[in-house]
């Protein structure tokens, strides 16, 4: 009898085939949105507030940053000044840093003077591999 | 010996199809990698002109410790979105830093930005007590090596 030869067509496993196209969906999903973290920068400690300690003028050197972008190099007890482009100061700081370890690299900078100069000199005194850093603004 | 078949019958035993078995097992491992490592972007990215640096470090940190402090060209000031007068930093800065003392404030300041504005979000950092600051750079590669 026909009837007997009815069978069910469902199949009761779950189907493997498109399980590829579902993860490599997912996949692309998540490809797409993965940001990677990536904060880099210059990093740098601020001293606490009054946290001022006096420093002897000999181990201060200044780098005093334009609005033009040109440096001006004085050290602590003279008042000789020396305007250089940015890209000599590292040669600079590694010579007096050989000279006096305690050296302090005080980066003034003109308050008009755009962002990026004062970072260029910051790589530059970085770079030069000075630990002790001051940040100031010119007229303070 | 005798010959078995005359070598006629010989066939290369691999297979000229790429294996679509374990496909779905490597989409998975692939999946599971990218859903471990992605965090979702919390904040609007700002148009910025980031500054290039040679000195460039990445910066360790976590990101639930990292707080962007972005400075427009225009010198607008943002923290997670919100646009901040320049007096209102140290006051929002201060909570968030006596919740998270490792907190690490990332600057991403425009290049054209004049440093006034700059100083005066330090000296409000200060004030607030979140003295670990990263100015935010660009790596730069300015010299070519030289051949050798």
């Amino acid at each position: 009898m026909p009837i007997l030869n009815r069978k069910q067509r469902v199949s009761d496993e779950i189907p493997t085939a498109s399980m590829a196209d579902i993860a490599f969906l997912l996949l692309v999903f998540f490809l797409t949105t993965t940001v990677f973290n990536e904060e880099k920068g210059l990093p740098i400690v601020l001293p606490e507030e009054k946290e001022e300690q006096e420093v002897s003028p000999k181990n201060l050197l200044f780098l005093i940053v334009q609005p033009d972008g040109s440096v001006v190099v004085r050290r602590g007890e003279s008042e000789q000044e020396q305007v250089v482009a940015y890209r000599q100061i590292e040669g600079i700081l590694r010579q007096e840093l050989a000279a006096n370890e305690n050296l302090i690299a005080a980066i003034k900078t003109d308050p008009d003077a755009p962002y990026r100069h004062m970072i260029n000199v910051l790589d530059e005194v970085k770079k030069a591999g000075a630990e002790r850093i001051s940040l100031q603004m010119v007229g303070e | 010996m005798a010959l078995r078949a005359g070598g006629f019958k010989r066939r290369s035993g691999a297979s000229s199809q790429i294996p679509s078995s374990s496909m779905a097992d490597i989409a998975f491992l692939l999946l599971i990698f990218f859903m471990v490592t992605t965090v979702f972007r919390k904040e609007k990215k700002r148009r910025i002109d980031w500054v290039d640096a040679e000195a460039t470090q990445k910066i360790d940190e976590k990101r639930k410790n990292i707080l962007h402090l972005w400075i427009e060209d225009g010198g607008q000031i943002y923290i997670n979105d919100q646009a901040i007068a320049d007096d209102e930093i140290a006051s929002i800065v201060r909570p968030l830093y006596a919740d998270n003392r490792e907190l690490v404030v990332a600057l991403r300041g425009d290049r054209d930005v004049p440093y006034f504005k700059i100083n005066t979000i330090t000296k409000q950092l200060q004030a607030s007590g979140a003295v670990r600051v990263t100015f935010a750079t660009r790596l730069e590669h300015r010299v070519m090596r030289p051949r050798r």
